[in-house]
Parts: C-alpha cells; sequence; structure tokens
C-alpha cells in the first residue's frame, strides 16, 4: 500500500497488538524516558524537540520546543502539563486511534514533557464521549505506575510524574486551550483572552504546557532517534516529521494514514485513499478538518505541509481530509458545518455569538429556496466582522467553510437565490383604499 | 514633582493623536479616559478582571496585527493607538452594534434603562439605522427571579459584568451564565429562585436593561428623576448614595461608581432599603397623650407643653431630674445642638446615645491606649493591608461594605486573613469571610476573649515582639508576659476548641505582616468584657510594634450610621464635643466662651445609670430622640419600670414605636431622606448629608425641635439652617474639618500610649488576662443564643422598608444543619426557646454557616426573644451587654 515508514501507527499495525505496557516495552517503549532520566538535562530534552522541528499536531502548529521554552525555569510554585485529548474536529479521529491502540506512546511522551518542563502533574484533558479511549488510558497510566514510569519516583530518579484522566463534558470549545485549562479548573468551558498565554499562567495560573495527543506521541521516538533524524523526515525545514492524517468522506478507503508531511493531496486522496469511491470526479475537499477552508481540484497537486496548504488558501490543521465529489452541493456542506459552529458557539464574545446564528440561519434561508439579493455580501460582510475579532480562534474556523465556498462556489449560492426568487410565491394581497 | 522611580515606571504612549503619561501595567482604555478618548465598551468595568468579551472597545494599535481590545491590553511605551480617528475599529465597533442588536428586542419605550442605556447611547453614536438581520429573534422565556430583581433576558448584552462582579466583588456567586452560544442566559447559580445579599450590584453594573429593579419597575424614565447625593442612614460603614427621586416621591437609590468611601458598592440595606421614609405609618403631627390615646396638635401647643413641663420639673426637681438619649442616626449637627440644648438649655450631662450599645468601648479602649478617639487607619488601608485580623464582625452582615474592603485585600491583593468568628466556613446565600481566612478560628460567642488570650499568648511564647518597646517598657511587657504564662493552653483550648498550634500559626502570621489592622466588631464590642477584649488587642499590636506603624491599627466598627459622630458631638454625657473628656478645663472654657453660659458641673451619666436613677425616683424626665430603648434593651435591664416611673417621657420619632408608645409627647422628627447636616463614618469620615424629599407631614428635623424648644423654655438657641450649626461646630473643633474625599486617620499620641505602658495599664491588667469565667462545659442540650445583627435589616427601622422584608420579614432561630437534625429539628419547626428567665415560641431556620453549638436569632425581630436575655454592664465604659445567652430548644410543632 504505502511505501512510507510508520513512526506512530507502527506499533498498532503489528498484527495482535493490544497496546499492553508489555508489549509497548517489547516494541522498545520507554527507552527514550528511561534515556532522558538517565543521560539529559531538561534542557536538552527541550533543545532536542526544538532540533526535531516538531510543530503542534492539535491545529495550529506552534512549535512544541518553542513552546516548552517559554516555561520558566525558576518558576516556584506548580507546573503543569495538559495532554489535549479534546479531539472534536470534524473529520478528525487520529488522537482516538493513538490513545485507544497504544496508549503507553503518548504517556511516555508525556512523562518526558513533565521531565523536560518540571511538572509533577500532568492532566489528560479527553472528549467525554471518548469512554473507552479514557478506560484505556486509566488502565496504561495503572500500568506504568505500577511499572515505575509514572507517580512517585519514577525510575528512581526521585521524581514524581502524576497522570489524571479528566473527561469533558461535551463542548466542542473545550478542545481551545484556555477553554480547556477553565474546563479543567472546573469552571464553564469559555475561553480567555491571551495574554497572559497559558506557558505563564495556565492552569490554576500556573505555567502550563498544553500538547495535543499526537504530538506527545512523537516525543519518545524524536529522543530515541534524535531530532536530527526528525527533522529529516517530511517537509523539513517548516514541516517535519509524518502526519496522521485522517481521511473521510466520498472515497474508497476512508480512515487514518501515516505519511510524511509534504505528500501532494492527489497522491493522499488517489494512491493511499483508493480514489472517489463512485468514480465521479473530486469536486472540493477540506484539507485540514472543518475549521480549514475548502481546497479545489486545482489544488491536488499542493503539499501536505503547513506552508503550502497555507499557500493554498486554507490549512493544514487538525490533519482531517475530508473529501466531497461532483454533485454534492457545497451550500448544503456549508451550511451543516455552520449547523456544527452555530451549535459550538461558547458565547462568550459578540462577534462569534450572534454572528453564528446570524449565519447559519441566512445559509438555512438560502438552502430552504428563501433567499433574497444581497445574502452573499451579506455573508461575506459577516465573516468579516467576525474573523480576527473573536476571543478565540473559533471566529476564523466558523468562516472558513462560508467564504471558501463562496469564493469558489458562488454560482450555487446564486443559483439557489435564483430560483428562490423565480419560485416564491407571490400572493400577498395588497389592501386597496376604497371610499 | 515625580521622583526618578515613579518617572521610570511611566509610560508614554498616544492615542488618537493625544499623549497619554500614564503609570506601568494601565490598561489602554483607562489611559484613553485620562485623556479624554471614550472608548465605547459594554464588558469592561474598572473593578473587574477585564475578560474582553463585548469586543466594542477595538482599537488600532500600530504594529499589532489585528484589532485589539484596549480593555485588556496593557499600554507600552511609545504606543501609537487609534480609536475614533480609526475607520477600522469605528467600523468593527458598528459591526458589534450590528451584532448585538440582532437579538436585541428593542423595546425602549418599555425599558426602565431607556435613557441611561449604554446600548442605547453606542446605537446612537455609531448610527446604527436599520438592522440587516431579517430572521427571527431568539426569544427568552420570562422567569421570575426573585422580587426584588427583574431580568429581561432578552436585553442582555451577555457582557457578564453581573457574574463577575457577584463573584470577584461580592464573593458571593450568585448568578451564572446558562446556556451556550446566543441561547446563553444569565440565572441565579442552581435551579432555584435567587438567594443572595441582594445588593443590587448586578443592576447597578448591568450596562443595559436586563436586569432591574422590581422596587420602581415602570414607575419613572431616567431624565423624570432627580438625582440627589447623601449618605446612607444604616450602618457605620457611610456609603455615598443617590437618592432617585421623582415628584417628591422616592423612586430608587443608587451609588455611583468611583464614589464615595463605598466606591460605588451597596449593600441591600443601602440598596433596596429606601422605602423607610415613605412609609404610611410615619407620624406626622406632634401627639400629646390624652388618656390612654394620643392626640394629634399643632407644634406651638405642643411645644409649649414640653418646654412648661421641663421647666417645672427642672425647677422642682433639678436639671438633673432631666435626661437625654438620642440615636446615633441623627446628623451631627442633630447631636451637637440636642447636647447643647441638655447642657446649656436644661443644664445637665445626663446625655447618651447609641454609641453606648459597643461602639463606645472601641472609641475608649483607643482612648486610652492610643489618645485617639477615631482610627488611624482608613478604608484604604485596609485595601492595602498585607494581614488582617477580624474578631467578632461577621463583617458581611454587620458592616458590609467594609468587608469588600477585606474582600479586596485578600481576593485580590493576596493579604492574609486571620479571622476569630462565631462563623465556619462555608458556601451559602451570603459570602462567608470565614471561607477566605487563612487561619480561622471558629468559636462560640462566648469564647472571643479567650482567643484573642491564645493569639497573646502564642506571641509572646514566640517573642514575636517589638525590641524597642520591650527596653523602654519592661514592666509592661513582663507584667502581660506573667498574666500571660499563668494561662494554661488547656484551659484556652477548652473554651475554644483550637490548639496551640493553630495560635502559633496564626502570630507567626500576625507577626510578619508589615500592615496590620485588627477590625473588630459587635460580637466583641457589644459583649460582656467587650472593652478588656478590645484593650487586649490594642495590647496585641502594642506588644508587636504595629500600633504606631503607618498603615497598622485598630478598627472597632460602628454599628448605627453617626455612631462615631455621635461621640464626636459630645453625644455622651462624660465626654465634650471633640471627644474631650468633661472635666478637660481648656475645652470647657472654650464651649461656654462660645456658647456664652457655662457647663454644669455634674459629672455626665449613661444610659444603664439613667435606668437605675429613674427607678430610684431621681431622674424624672426623659427626652428621647430617634432612640428606642425599649426594644434595644431586654426587660431584664428593668427600663420598662424605668420608664414607667417616669413623670415624663418625650419622644422625637419617625414611627409610634415600643418607647413611644409610652411616651406622654411624641414629636415627629424627619427622616435622613428629608433632611440636610453631616454624618460621620465608622473610620471617621465626615460626609454630607443632603435632602431629596420634602419633610413627610408636619415633621421637623431634631435640631430645629431643640431650637424651638429653646426658645419656649426663653434661653433662645437659635439657628437659620443647618450650615449654621455646621459652622459653630468647625469652629469649636478643628478636627470637623475633613469634609474631602478620604479621611485624614488620627495619628497615635505618644505621651498617651508612653502614659499607658507606664503606668495605665496596671489598672486592669490583672482582671483582662484572665480568662472569662463561662458556664461549666455546655450540657448537651444547651446552646449559646447570639441575638444578632442581620444583613438585611438595621436596628427596628429597616422593618419598615417593603424591599427588605421581601428578603427577611421575620426572625427565626437558626442553626447548624447538624445541630437540628441532632435535635430533631427541621426548617420551620416551631420551637419552645428557653432559659432561666423565661421561654418564647420561635420557628427554627437551618444556616451552614453557624458553629455547632450555637444558635442566632436576628436581633431585628427580637421582641419576643429579647425576654431571655441577661443583662451586664461594664464596670469602666458602662456598656450594657445583652446579646448572648444559654438557652435550651424543645420541639412544638413540625414544620
Amino acid at each position: 500500500m504505502s511505501q512510507y515508514e510508520k513512526i506512530l501507527l507502527k506499533n498498532m499495525e503489528q498484527p495482535g497488538y493490544t497496546g499492553s505496557l508489555a508489549e509497548y516495552e517489547q516494541a522498545g517503549g520507554y527507552q527514550a524516558f528511561r534515556k532522558v532520566v538517565k543521560d539529559m538535562q531538561p534542557d536538552q530534552v527541550i533543545e532536542e524537540v526544538k532540533k526535531s522541528g516538531l510543530r503542534g499536531r492539535g491545529g495550529a502548529g506552534f512549535p512544541t520546543g518553542v513552546k516548552w521554552g517559554f516555561i520558566p525555569k525558576d518558576h516556584p510554585g506548580p507546573k503543569y502539563l495538559c495532554c489535549n485529548a479534546d479531539e472534536s474536529e470534524p473529520g478528525t479521529f487520529k488522537d482516538r486511534q493513538l490513545m485507544e491502540r497504544d496508549p503507553h506512546q503518548m504517556l511516555e511522551g508525556m512523562a518526558i514533557t513533565c521531565f523536560a518542563i518540571g511538572a509533577e502533574t500532568a492532566y489528560i484533558y479527553i472528549r467525554g464521549e471518548f469512554r473507552l479511549g479514557a478506560s484505556i488510558l486509566e488502565k496504561a497510566i495503572h500500568e506504568a505506575n505500577a511499572g515505575g514510569y509514572l507517580g512517585e519516583n519514577v525510575l528512581g530518579s526521585g521524581r514524581t510524574i502524576k497522570v489524571y484522566v479528566h473527561a469533558g463534558a461535551g463542548a466542542y470549545i473545550c478542545g481551545e486551550e484556555t477553554a480547556l485549562l477553565e474546563s479543567l479548573e472546573g469552571k464553564r468551558g469559555m475561553p480567555r483572552f491571551k495574554p497572559p498565554f497559558p506557558a505563564t499562567h495556565g492552569l490554576y495560573q500556573k505555567p502550563t504546557v498544553v500538547n495535543n495527543v499526537e504530538t506527545m506521541a512523537n516525543i519518545p521516538h524524536i529522543i530515541n532517534r534524535g531530532g536530527q533524524w526528525f527533522a529529516g523526515i517530511g517537509s523539513p525545514p517548516k514541516s517535519c516529521g509524518t502526519r496522521v492524517f485522517c481521511l473521510s468522506g466520498h472515497v474508497k478507503r476512508p480512515g487514518n494514514y501515516e505519511v510524511p508531511m509534504g505528500i501532494p493531496f492527489r497522491e493522499f486522496i488517489y494512491d493511499i485513499g483508493g480514489g472517489m469511491r463512485s468514480d465521479k470526479p473530486i469536486k472540493a475537499f477540506i484539507p485540514g478538518g472543518a475549521s480549514a477552508p475548502f481546497l479545489t481540484p486545482e489544488h491536488l497537486d499542493v503539499k501536505m505541509d503547513f506552508e503550502a496548504v497555507a499557500m493554498a488558501g486554507s490549512m493544514l490543521g487538525s490533519g482531517g481530509v475530508t473529501v466531497m465529489e461532483e454533485g454534492t452541493s457545497m451550500v448544503w456542506a456549508a451550511l451543516r458545518l455552520m449547523e456544527f459552529f452555530y451549535h459550538e458557539s461558547c458565547g462568550k464574545c459578540t462577534p462569534c455569538r450572534e454572528g453564528s446564528s446570524w449565519l447559519v440561519q441566512t445559509i438555512q434561508r438560502i438552502w430552504n429556496k428563501q433567499g433574497r439579493d444581497g445574502d452573499i455580501e451579506l455573508l461575506s460582510d459577516l465573516c468579516k466582522n467576525i474573523a480576527g475579532r473573536t476571543v478565540c480562534a473559533f471566529g476564523e474556523a466558523e468562516v472558513g467553510p462560508i467564504q471558501s465556498t463562496i469564493k469558489y462556489f458562488r454560482h450555487e449560492y446564486e443559483a439557489l437565490i435564483c430560483e428562490a426568487q423565480a419560485t416564491m410565491p407571490r400572493n400577498k394581497e395588497i389592501p386597496m383604499l376604497t371610499l | 514633582m515625580a521622583t526618578p522611580s515613579i518617572t521610570k515606571n511611566m509610560i508614554t504612549l498616544t492615542i488618537d493623536g493625544k499623549t497619554a503619561k500614564v503609570p506601568k501595567g494601565t490598561l489602554v482604555i483607562e489611559a484613553a479616559r485620562q485623556v479624554g478618548v471614550m472608548v465605547p465598551h459594554f464588558c469592561y468595568h474598572p473593578k473587574l478582571s477585564p475578560d474582553a468579551n463585548c469586543r466594542m472597545c477595538l482599537v488600532e494599535i500600530e504594529k499589532m496585527p489585528r484589532l485589539q481590545t484596549s480593555c485588556s491590553t496593557p499600554v507600552a511605551e511609545g504606543m501609537v493607538v487609534k480609536s475614533a480617528s480609526s475607520a477600522q475599529a469605528q467600523e468593527a465597533r458598528k459591526s458589534v452594534l450590528d451584532f448585538i442588536l440582532a437579538n436585541h428586542p428593542l423595546d425602549c419605550p418599555v425599558c426602565d434603562q431607556g435613557g441611561r442605556c449604554d446600548l442605547q447611547d453606542f446605537s446612537h453614536e455609531y448610527t446604527a439605522t436599520t438592522s440587516r438581520f431579517k430572521e427571527l429573534k431568539r426569544v427568552f422565556q420570562k422567569e421570575y427571579f426573585s422580587p426584588l430583581i427583574e431580568t429581561q433576558m432578552n436585553r442582555c448584552v451577555q457582557c457578564l459584568r453581573c457574574v463577575r462582579y457577584c463573584d470577584q466583588v461580592m464573593d458571593v456567586k450568585a448568578l451564572a451564565p446558562v446556556g451556550r452560544g446566543t441561547l446563553t442566559e444569565i440565572k441565579s447559580f442552581g435551579a432555584h429562585d435567587l438567594d443572595c445579599e441582594f445588593c443590587g450590584g448586578c443592576i447597578q453594573i448591568c450596562p443595559v436593561g436586563a436586569i432591574t429593579s422590581r422596587l420602581s419597575m415602570y414607575e419613572f424614565r431616567p431624565w423624570m428623576l432627580k438625582r440627589t447625593d447623601s449618605v446612607c442612614g444604616y450602618c457605620g460603614d457611610g456609603c455615598q448614595i443617590t437618592f432617585q427621586t421623582k415628584d417628591n416621591a422616592l423612586i430608587e437609590i443608587n451609588s455611583t461608581q468611583g464614589a464615595g468611601r463605598n466606591n460605588g458598592d451597596l449593600c441591600a440595606r443601602g440598596y433596596f432599603g429606601y422605602h423607610v421614609s415613605e412609609h404610611p405609618d410615619r407620624l406626622t403631627s406632634p401627639l400629646i397623650r390624652d388618656g390612654q390615646a394620643f392626640k394629634a396638635v399643632q407644634w406651638e401647643e405642643a411645644l409649649e407643653f414640653v418646654g412648661q413641663r421641663l421647666l417645672d420639673i427642672k425647677a422642682k426637681y433639678g436639671p438633673d431630674a432631666i435626661g437625654g438619649l438620642i440615636s446615633g442616626r441623627c446628623t451631627n449637627e442633630d447631636v451637637y445642638v440636642f447636647q447643647k440644648f441638655m447642657r446649656v438649655v436644661v443644664g445637665t450631662n445626663r446625655i447618651d446615645s447609641s454609641v453606648r450599645y459597643g461602639h463606645l468601648n472601641g472609641v475608649h479602649a483607643m482612648q486610652r491606649v492610643q489618645g485617639t478617639h477615631r482610627w488611624a487607619v482608613s478604608f484604604d488601608d485596609i485595601e492595602a493591608a498585607d494581614t488582617l485580623l477580624l474578631v467578632g464582625t461577621n463583617i458581611t452582615e454587620t458592616n458590609p461594605i467594609t468587608g469588600l474592603k477585606v474582600k479586596e485585600a485578600v481576593k485580590r491583593r493576596g493579604a492574609k486573613l486571620i479571622t476569630i468568628e462565631a462563623l465556619v466556613p462555608a458556601i451559602g446565600s451570603l459570602s462567608n469571610i470565614s471561607n477566605l481566612a487563612q487561619h480561622h478560628f471558629a468559636v462560640k460567642p462566648t469564647a472571643y476573649a479567650a482567643a484573642i488570650l491564645g493569639l497573646l499568648k502564642a506571641v509572646v511564647d514566640q517573642q514575636i515582639l517589638d525590641v524597642e518597646l520591650q527596653v523602654k517598657a519592661q514592666s509592661y511587657f513582663n507584667d502581660i508576659t506573667a498574666n500571660l504564662q499563668a494561662l494554661s493552653w488547656e484551659a484556652i483550648h477548652a473554651q475554644t476548641g483550637m490548639d496551640s498550634d493553630s495560635y502559633a500559626q496564626a502570630a507567626q502570621v500576625f507577626g510578619q505582616g508589615q500592615k496590620v489592622i485588627i477590625l473588630v466588631g459587635p460580637g466583641v464590642l457589644r459583649s460582656q468584657g467587650g472593652f478588656g477584649m478590645t484593650m487586649n488587642l490594642l495590647d496585641l499590636l502594642l506588644l508587636t510594634g504595629k500600633l504606631t506603624k503607618p498603615g497598622c491599627g485598630l478598627a472597632p466598627l460602628a454599628e448605627e450610621n453617626n455612631d462615631q459622630g455621635a461621640f464626636e458631638m459630645g453625644g455622651i454625657g462624660a465626654v465634650l464635643p471633640g471627644g474631650t473628656s468633661l472635666g478637660d478645663a481648656e475645652a470647657r472654657e472654650a464651649l461656654s466662651q462660645s456658647w456664652g453660659r457655662p457647663l454644669p458641673d455634674t459629672a455626665g451619666s449613661s444610659l444603664p445609670q439613667m435606668i437605675e436613677d429613674a427607678k430610684q425616683g431621681k431622674l424624672k424626665a426623659l427626652l428621647v430622640v430617634g432612640e428606642n430603648p425599649l426594644a434595644s434593651l431586654p426587660p431584664s435591664s428593668g427600663i420598662h419600670t424605668a420608664l414607667e416611673k417616669l413623670e415624663f417621657l418625650v419622644c422625637q420619632e419617625l414611627f409610634l414605636t415600643e418607647t413611644a408608645q409610652q411616651a406622654h409627647v411624641v414629636l415627629p422628627a424627619c427622616s435622613y431622606a428629608e433632611k440636610d447636616g453631616t454624618f460621620t463614618n465608622t473610620e471617621g469620615h465626615i460626609q454630607l448629608v443632603r435632602s431629596a424629599i420634602d419633610l413627610v407631614g408636619d415633621s421637623r428635623p431634631d435640631w430645629e425641635i431643640f431650637s424651638a424648644l429653646s426658645v419656649m423654655m426663653n434661653d433662645p438657641m437659635e439657628y437659620g439652617d443647618v450650615k449654621e450649626i455646621g459652622k459653630e461646630i468647625r469652629n469649636l473643633l478643628p478636627g470637623t474639618r475633613t469634609l474631602g474625599l478620604a479621611p485624614l486617620p488620627a495619628q497615635p499620641d505618644a505621651t498617651a500610649i508612653a502614659r499607658y505602658v507606664t503606668a495605665d495599664y496596671q489598672r486592669d491588667v490583672a482582671t483582662r488576662y484572665q480568662l472569662p469565667a463561662i458556664d461549666s462545659p455546655d450540657a448537651a442540650d444547651y446552646l449559646t443564643l447570639q441575638v444578632s445583627q442581620s444583613l438585611f435589616h438595621s436596628g427596628k427601622f429597616s422593618r419598615k422598608a417593603k424591599g427588605l422584608l421581601q428578603v427577611e420579614a421575620k426572625g427565626k432561630i437558626y442553626l447548624h444543619p447538624e445541630e437540628a437534625s441532632r435535635r430533631g429539628l427541621s426548617d420551620g419547626d416551631t420551637v419552645k426557646v428557653s432559659n432561666a428567665l423565661g421561654d418564647v415560641m420561635a420557628p427554627v431556620g437551618i444556616r451552614e454557616r453557624i458553629p455547632q453549638g450555637v444558635a442566632v436569632f436576628p436581633e431585628h425581630f427580637d421582641e419576643e426573644i429579647r425576654r431571655l436575655l441577661p443583662y451586664t454592664v461594664d464596670p469602666e465604659t458602662q456598656v450594657p451587654s445583652c446579646k448572648v445567652t444559654r438557652v435550651r430548644l424543645e420541639k412544638v410543632s413540625g414544620a
């Protein structure tokens, strides 16, 4: 199938691999953590990760080593690591597999991160619906505690690393790092305005690193094989390593595929994903989760790395590639996504709260053949007034699908509005003045 | 001239082309305000931490990629900010308004906020005309919130100011946003009606008409209201209030953000308690007793009658057969003219006021140790303190706004808090100061003395002492140390339930503090031994070297709004105006010069003394001004007999109180809403009271009544208006000139301290440093009953306020839930409360903040229960104490 070397999915693709501690150890697991504890200083670990060029796999793609470097070294009180396992982006389902199938891989990454930033407590903030993942992680933490990798005096180093699993209660916004922290503190999950950033004022106002599951899973491999090695994979210098991309939509073989960053979408969708399920031409695809604007067939040769996708006007985001075949209504697709964002807007800031309901109602109206002249301009205006003016990145995310469908498929909106204007019942009686 | 360190911390930036120079850390929106650039906003409020949720205050800042919220961006050197001058920012604000108005009902014609609404003003400013929103508006179902507070969630802009205020400032957390996205609405936290402190803060801070007062709903348009700035007449905090009146009717009260000593914050009494002045029961004409009833008469007749009777009694029995008692609710001018009338026209020093009920203990203790009758600290010092010790304050209920200063210090500025209170930490509908304490001593109301001694003992044990003073005042240190060493930790533990370690830890914290303030409240001041306890707290400050340090001091909390002023105006027989003692020759000379008449030579007598004298027939007539001793004192004080024995009782009152019903003549006085003058708050700050409505009926200010009486008694003491009195007071007493924005705290007097530590302390050191004999370890079925102040009332006066009665309309005997369940009692049961003095029936209430073994009953409803209260008088200060006793409970019937 694929000629690329698997890194993150390697263990779990072995037949019969269940993800237990013994199996993980047998596959070379926790060697990286042993190495870190025995031979390395925290700064060396951070340096190594910086050298690897690893960027966050949650969506924003912030360089991981740099993020760790922001944690104040001489802070007297506790510091925290939060692993963001609140994977809720429509079209994204990689973290779930990484957690459920090889939990120790991410736990080892977390242990190393705790060592590097000097945290004694780490939380895994897991999406509430991931009951299975949570129980697997609980079990794995139990095993790791018993195995001396987590808990008190890890590997005889005298350090304490305690990991807890905390389940969310069903809000997409809690995947946003500051909303995650609020929720973890027991408050209503709403984003905080930044600055200050979590690196200095995070969980309980203490220095905190928030990293995605896949990011954590990469760490042991970087330590084992060196930052240099990692930096050579993919599309250096800005997009190093592999990504577990999630392929969904009208393709023959949907699923998670680990490939080096930088391969073209065409290769991913057609060679790896087997092409369109109906052999109809592709009409559009989302390159990086529901928050990423749509791309079109003319972008199929764009490389799957941070820069190239950004150049094409979208983002690599969480790595969820959703493909749509010819015949799909893009207004309907935008409406579906907008319904999701309307439902998930937390309501904290005005443009997103009010804008999402306005947008969804307008597109609904267009879709229901009650569109009016000027609706497209209205939608564009609303999008412009939301993006860049909200507390968190949700604002940009919710307007992406609409702006891109208007950009590439404006005629579909116009057709619906035209049809509405032509067919709308015109039976309103106008009262006549009679004397 | 700016000192170098200040210049270093100043930052220069330009906002809309204007140059601003502000301290580092200032937010852009504040810097803009300082140079006259008003950035529109909803969610920002200087009292709250920035939330940046409304996005209205977006500004363009050069070198920053996108528009920034000016409410959350701190200034930086050389920053170039564009607000009104940025087309992009203006356009963004317009779009925010567009978004907000999309779902807003636009019901301005029937909105009480219409005319003073930020949303209206900004819409006007940004010319939001036709909305492009053509969809259906979101509609929230109307939900009942509370009898006092109205919510219209369709008008809400979700700025969360109310929620944040309730949490950050009040520490109550009664409100929460419920729902998500456009369906977010503000509700009470938990599925029940609003149950909170009812401070009205959410109404005041709401920028739109989402939260309004039900007491004045639909009664006004804001532009019809006349504003009168005045001072609240309830507790000693002395909050700035603004009466809003329409056609001579009180419509509402609010307080201006940033104004007064309260900085715009109010409590339930201040915000919702204003209907007293307009109560239909107000007395509108003078009454003269006619057999069992009263007959209404004209002022001339009443004054002539009173004047003549007083002259007759004076002629027959001498001036000392006439006494006077005035309330600490009267203005300084009232008290001043009253005591002048008594001393000059009647010729007696038999004068007392409600300061006697407790605040006097604090004042006398301060006078004795530090030579001042005022605090040596101010509210600002409380906010800036790094260590606070609260003893017997129950501050949320007694002095709620002083309580906010404590919360500010602890929550925002990280001050350490030690509390010795009859409270247990518990989350409840009211904020609980013990929740915020690092070291909390939950003691019974009878164990304050033991806990204070415990703290002193720990200080001495650990040598947390002022070495310098120790050398200078060896015998003082030695005597106190010896007395404390004689106390056993076991005995302290037995009374307070806290061990020596707890005291040691608290003492360490206390000792390390650089700005240490002790607040002492009615739990101590009004209880038996209150004077000694206050003295011991001053010793604690003195021993640890904190008494004379700037920012440190003792702060006794005044219960009534002008207790402090009543003392300073000479409302105590033994004290002359200015707070000097009656025997002070210099002061006597100055006064008699000014008054043109000699002062009486007899000693002043206190209320307890007057009660005794009346019983023995030595006191024949009593003038009671705004005071209601029959309700303030229990029957065990003998007040009933005393009043019955009087030949002549005159009351100046707003209502026909228990005492007024016994009177021979009742003269209608006016309330604080109808008069001018000044009040002095608990920190000694003198503030202007202004009349907001016309006099009700034929009522008159108290001073005017004395002035008229003096004419009738052929010794005219005429004043044209209250300003003349004020002038006379200010000429006599230089210390009363501080009508500024903040008080000038008194300075501890070194001579007084020296006198105290060399000899004066010896007088009572042995008695003060003994553990009080409290009743043998309480038998299981006995409870310590405390009759105390509730947040929702003030004396008996507030029971005429319909708003407050909505919150608390009757007294209950409150118990801890476990105490109640152990006794098989539940909320609403009726119990027989009994002790040696008698028995009364009372309903049971449940409160988690009350310690086990303690029962609390609000004093405002104590008509029945006060029959059970014993009465003792402090030998030194003559302060009566009658608030604590032991009772048994017996269930009579279920709820």
